[in-house]
């Protein structure tokens, strides 16, 4: 009987700790829900690195806007010089639809481009588009699994799990600092379960009420390859016309 | 050297006590530490230059030899069950520890490029396998595409490959095991077939030991036998065949004690130590068998000091020279070979001194050899109607050795080697039958990587240069044995057609180094961009163009290289350099370095044993008339190969080294015995039928033991064990005939040894 009484003791407890504590999805829809500009405006710098050290520099000037139920985006290439002006643009909707163009100015051609899945790379990154997109949580079940500090910052570990098993990803471990709701660290598992790549935050910039992530970096493990993206010259919330989401300013390039 | 003589003689129970400790030592080493190298790569000499850069580029664009898994179903692999044994069999050789799951290649793993209306898409050709309406579709998709039909499905639909790229160093028994049985693991319906090069050489690894293992008793016992038959004594022929048998045990028992693997070609050291270690005691008990019919009832003592006194010089000679023989194999530019060298150096010399004790020790412990008595003259009657007959008819002779001289030297030009591991099979086996089939339902299971390179970033991007590589590609293919290529451009040309609506007719290079650099963006980001640094490298300096091949026959990779090189200047005016990688091509270089060694060793160990000759025998004349039978069995032995198209394999070249040890020891032997019969005073023709009558016989008989020994292997289901055969039986033929015959004349001619002669020079 005592032993029982002790038991139930503990249970209550655990209860009143789990009620303090946002339980896996919670952390997962607040980090969801974070608020973000409006419009931005930046430069965005791709660092891809290979296994044996070679870099490839891209640069890229960037606008995005949303616009409620759908995100749009556009990213004209700066450098290197033989893909100048050659430009990408993306309406993600909140169904999960994507709309994909790009422009190339060598055939002078707008061509819509599909992939069939948000498994394949974006611009040959160690992104994909899901890393880079906002994955619903709905997508997954989420498990609180413990907390750290690492660096100074105190974090959640929430445990992804895709409810799509043939999804690329066996699972996902990411670290949220607290308060801010921001991902800091995030681990990736292939669908063998082995460990494919690790994603780092490493700067962000906060403005009023917004935090864009300015820097972040994803190493793959397994092939050794890594990609930083870097974003400069920030502007949030300035006014971006509609029509920047074009064709026909697709095909404008920059002046 | 008297008193360890007589200690020997006084002592044999103890010398064989010794004998028999060190074995057991040696032994003991082979057990302990002994092990063998099964690793081929760990052959190559990876410090030459075509190997130094063969590896950068395999390294860097992440060149490997692929197992191939071929699924045959009688009909047609569009069906939901065959698509999924090609998904699982895909998914199965990706958990393999040995295996990089980016390395493996199927149907399930490839990248779709397609057109649509608006665009570019690409896609998997499924992920889940397609139900029965939408396998039409699949079908459609596979055949429109370039990339992929003819290279994963076969053009007739009836057959996929799964391509499992492995690392030089992951194959094992165990692995090769794990990989068969998981391809019998799918059959039926469907055939499964498991080729490659790793496969083929993980085959050849395993039936060539396993036929060894079977072929080598009854060589052994072969040999026994004949020795019985020609020494006439079971105690002879016990301790000639144990001189043979420990001194390949101490052989080894080094090698192991030192930390030297055993290498593939180290098999070939019992091969030359029976070969050559059996003629020492054949000539001891040969000299010591005419001592005792020309002095009946002897002590053994006085005969044992006899045969010791008179046999020790020509067995010291013959041994020496062997073994500087053997050591010029240092020069060779490939480890195991330099070992080989060594090693074999060391078991002559091992033989001989087990000869000059053991035998000895062995007549004091278990008396003389019973002989019959009569024979004797028999034997001397047959000595002096050859030398007669050779001295009267030496037109004859030097005609026919003439005319063979020159149809070999004819047939020298002709010579190869092959350094393909295909062709060590039977046509009717398993294995070639696998690789014939693969290769004639796609592009070849041979592989030619051809690396491009310029000084400037970005210059894999020009259409000139692009279109040049095109051109090459197409030109290459043309050759019947050339099955497919594939580079940088076909991806290219794949995306110009599909970007403009499927036209075929822009199924070629843009002609506009900015449009190729946008269709790469666009790939990379539509594609698995891993792909692409298959190709080229990250900044466009270098491209791997690689091409399927129907075989790995040294003739056919050598008419594709030529066709290749074709190529080298007009690339060169643009900048491009041209060079070769992966393992097809540096198995052609190895094969050539090792016949380039093989033939700079012959001449150095020709040019050293006419030196030592000239000093052992004190006239260079010696030197050279002994010398003659090497040249004539090298000039022959080659020769024969030439004239039948018999290619030599990396082993079989080795055997070139046995026409020095045999060509010598049959020359000393000959020379040695010819002086003393001269010293004693006996003319000319008289000193050629004694001489003919005491070495001439032990020659024959040595010659006689080898040969049938050896011809057991022609008897083996591995071809080159049977070359192997038919090689060291042929080279102790023609060492035989020459030494007894042109050698002879050689002698008579130069008039060598004529003792008036000895105070002009």
């Amino acid at each position: 009987m005592k032993n029982l009484k002790f038991i139930s003791i503990i249970l209550i407890l655990s209860g009143v700790l789990f009620g303090q504590t946002p339980n896996g999805l919670e952390i997962i829809e607040k980090t969801y829900n974070r608020p973000t500009s409006k419009t931005l405006e930046a430069n965005l710098t791709m660092v891809l690195e290979n296994a044996r050290g070679v870099q490839r520099v891209r640069e890229i000037k960037q606008f995005t806007k949303d616009f409620g139920e759908v995100e749009k985006k556009l990213m004209i290439f700066r450098k290197p010089k033989d893909v100048k002006n050659t430009t990408f643009m993306n309406w993600s909707f909140d169904d999960g639809r994507e709309d994909q163009w790009i422009y190339l100015p060598a055939l002078k051609k707008i061509k819509r481009i599909s992939s069939d899945s948000d498994s394949d790379y974006f611009m040959g990154s160690d992104f994909t588009y899901d890393d880079l997109g906002d994955r619903h949580p709905s997508e997954d079940t989420h498990r609180l699994i413990g907390e750290e500090t690492i660096d100074g910052n105190d974090c959640y570990i929430v445990e992804s799990i895709p409810l799509d098993e043939e999804n690329m990803y066996s699972k996902t471990v990411t670290w949220i600092i607290k308060d801010k709701w921001i991902g800091y660290k995030k681990e990736f598992y292939d669908e063998d379960e082995e460990f494919l790549k690790q994603l780092n935050l490493v700067k962000y910039e906060e403005f009023d009420k917004v935090i864009v992530l300015s820097e972040v970096k994803m190493k793959n493990e397994q092939n050794g390859h890594s990609t930083i993206m870097r974003l400069s010259d920030l502007v949030i919330n300035k006014t971006i016309a509609d029509n920047m989401f074009t064709e026909r300013m697709m095909k404008r390039g920059l002046r | 050297m008297k008193t360890l003589r007589d200690k020997i003689l006084d002592h044999p129970y103890l010398v064989m006590a010794v004998i028999l400790i060190i074995t057991i030592f040696f032994f003991k080493q082979i057990k302990d530490k002994g092990r063998m190298e099964t690793d081929l790569d760990k052959y190559m000499p990876h410090n030459h230059p075509a190997f130094v850069y063969s590896d950068a580029a395999e390294e860097m664009f992440d060149i490997k030899d692929g197992i191939i898994i071929a699924i045959e179903h009688p009909e047609s692999v569009y069906n939901p069950e065959t698509l999924q044994k090609i998904k699982d069999i895909t998914k199965a050789l990706q958990k393999m520890d040995e295996i990089h799951k980016a390395d493996v290649t199927s149907l399930y793993t490839a990248d779709n490029i397609i057109g649509t209306e608006a665009g570019m898409d690409v896609k998997a050709f499924y992920k889940r396998v397609p139900k029965a309406e939408k396998l039409a579709a699949l079908r459609q998709e596979v055949a429109g595409n370039d990339m992929v039909a003819g290279r994963l499905i076969s053009e007739d639909e009836t057959v996929a490959v799964i391509i499992a790229r492995i690392d030089d160093d992951v194959f094992t028994q165990d692995f090769y095991k794990a990989i068969i049985d998981l391809g019998v693991s799918f059959e039926g319906p469907e055939k499964v077939y498991v080729a490659g090069s790793p496969i083929v050489e993980g085959t050849m690894a395993l039936l060539g030991p396993a036929d060894m293992k079977r072929m080598v008793p009854v060589v052994i016992l072969v040999i026994i036998l004949v020795l019985l038959g020609v020494l006439k004594s079971f105690k002879s022929t016990l301790f000639t065949f144990l001189v043979v048998a420990i001194s390949s045990v101490w052989t080894f028992g080094l090698m192991a004690l030192v930390g030297v693997p055993t290498y593939a070609v180290s098999t070939m050291i019992p091969v030359m130590l029976i070969a050559i270690g059996v003629a020492d005691g054949i000539h001891f008990y040969s000299h010591l068998g005419i001592f005792l019919k020309k002095n009946p009832g002897t002590e053994k003592l006085v005969a044992v000091k006899d045969m010791l006194h008179g046999m020790w010089k020509p067995i010291v000679m013959t041994s020496v020279t062997t073994a500087v023989g053997f050591i010029s194999l240092l020069t060779s530019q490939v480890y195991p070979i330099e070992y080989f060298g060594l090693f074999t150096a060391f078991g002559v010399l091992a033989a001989m001194l087990l000869t000059l004790v053991l035998i000895p020790a062995g007549i004091m412990a278990f008396n003389l050899p019973k002989l019959s008595v009569k024979g004797a003259a028999h034997n001397s009657a047959v000595a002096d109607k050859f030398s007669a007959a050779l001295l009267s008819q030496k037109k004859l002779t030097w005609l026919v050795t003439l005319a063979l001289v020159m149809v070999s030297v004819w047939g020298i030009n002709k010579v190869w080697i092959n350094s393909s591991f295909l062709d060590k099979f039977e046509s009717d086996s398993d294995i070639v039958q696998t690789d014939t089939f693969i290769n004639a339902k796609f592009g070849g299971t041979s592989t030619i990587n051809v690396i491009l390179e310029t000084e400037v970033a970005g210059k894999f991007k020009h259409s000139d240069i692009l279109t040049l590589v095109d051109k090459m590609q197409d030109d290459v293919e043309a050759l019947a044995m050339v099955g497919s290529s594939f580079a940088l451009t076909d991806y290219l040309k794949r995306m110009n057609m599909v970007m403009n609506a499927d036209d075929e007719a822009f199924n070629t290079i843009p002609d506009n180094a900015e449009l190729n650099a946008q269709y790469l963006l666009l790939y990379e980001m539509s594609g698995d961009p891993e792909n692409l640094w298959r190709v080229t490298d990250y900044d466009y300096r270098r491209l791997n163009v690689t091409f399927q091949v129907k075989s790995d026959n040294s003739k056919v990779i050598n008419d594709v290289l030529d066709r290749i090189e074709t190529y080298r200047t007009p690339l060169a005016e643009m900048g491009v350099e041209l060079n070769y990688a992966g393992s097809g091509y540096k198995a052609l270089i190895f094969t050539d370095l090792i016949l380039e060694g093989q033939i700079r060793s012959l001449v150095l160990s020709l040019v050293i044993i006419v030196s030592l000759l000239g000093y052992m025998f004190k006239t260079i004349k010696a030197g050279l008339v002994g010398s003659f039978p090497i040249v004539i069995t090298a000039l022959i032995g080659f020769g024969v190969l030439g004239v039948f198209n018999i290619p030599l394999s990396t082993t079989t070249a080795l055997l070139s080294s046995i026409t020095i040890g045999i060509g010598i020891d049959y020359a000393v032997h000959f020379l040695d015995r010819y002086r003393l019969n001269r010293q004693a005073g006996l003319a000319m023709e008289k000193a050629v039928s004694e001489t003919m009558d005491h070495s001439g016989r032990a020659i024959v008989f040595n010659a006689v033991v080898v040969i049938a020994g050896f011809m057991v292997l022609l008897a083996s289901v591995f071809p080159p064990n049977r070359a192997l055969g038919a090689l060291v039986s042929l080279n102790m033929f023609i060492s035989f005939v020459g030494t007894l015959t042109v050698m002879v004349l050689l002698v008579v001619k130069s008039d060598l040894f004529n003792p008036n002669d000895r105070g002009v020079k």
